[in-house]
């Protein structure tokens, strides 16, 4: 019970953060906008922000469909976890390196966040014979 | 199990570096975080005079711009100082 929790809470935050990255290329480039943005991202930025939108509504849709079978995708825990390691790993460089200094230590805490989720979806990721059971 | 333990340790080590970062010496923020905090960069401009800026040394003193009034500088600008 606790990983459907898991995997549709964090599925969840996954499309809203997605969705909200693709809109925001958009934005960028509306008529009127000029660029303008809360964050310095420039056109190239604005660009990759779309595509990581598209890759978050995959990934958080693939996380809620695990929150409703839990069997149909018994790696997702695994690569989700993989994945959310080298989120943080890639926080932690961006924290040392002064270009994102502006972020303070939102870096290391979304970092912090990251890696106790990955043990979480290690930990909680059904069993072999769980998942066999309920296949 | 001994995969999901091994691999706990790894994380496990990772998130004690996220909290030692501040601590440690590459997480320090040097000079540059000095300059970008210190020096009003909306104030510099072509014919102006720069302004004035209290920065710190490579070797950590602080470092008032002021006392080299009246000599020829030349400043350079680097990249990310402190990785």
């Amino acid at each position: 019970m606790a990983y459907r929790i898991l995997c549709g809470a964090s599925g969840l935050v996954m499309l809203l953060l997605g969705v909200g990255a693709f809109v925001s290329f958009f934005l960028y480039h509306g008529p009127g906008s000029a660029g303008a943005g809360p964050l310095p991202i420039g056109p190239g930025g604005a660009y990759y922000l779309g595509a990581l939108g598209c890759a978050l509504v995959a990934w958080g849709g693939a996380l809620v469909g695990a929150a409703r079978r839990p069997a149909a995708a018994p790696w997702l825990a695994s690569v989700t976890a993989l994945a959310l390691v080298m989120n943080a790993v890639v926080r932690m460089v961006a924290w040392v390196v002064g270009d994102y200094a502006y972020l303070g230590d939102v870096l290391r805490v979304e970092a912090a966040v990251f890696l106790m989720l990955s043990l979480a979806f290690i930990w909680l990721k059904p069993r072999p014979v769980e998942t066999a059971r309920s296949a | 199990m001994r995969i999901r333990w091994l691999v706990t340790l790894a994380i496990a080590a990772l998130l004690l570096l996220d909290l030692y970062l501040p601590l440690s010496i590459i997480g320090r923020r040097g000079p540059e975080g000095a300059v970008r905090l210190e020096v009003p960069t909306s104030r510099v401009a072509v014919g102006q005079p720069f302004p004035p800026a209290r920065l710190i040394d490579l070797d950590g003193e602080p470092f008032d711009l002021a006392s080299l009034r009246g000599h020829r500088v030349l400043l350079t600008y680097e990249r990310s100082v402190d990785w």
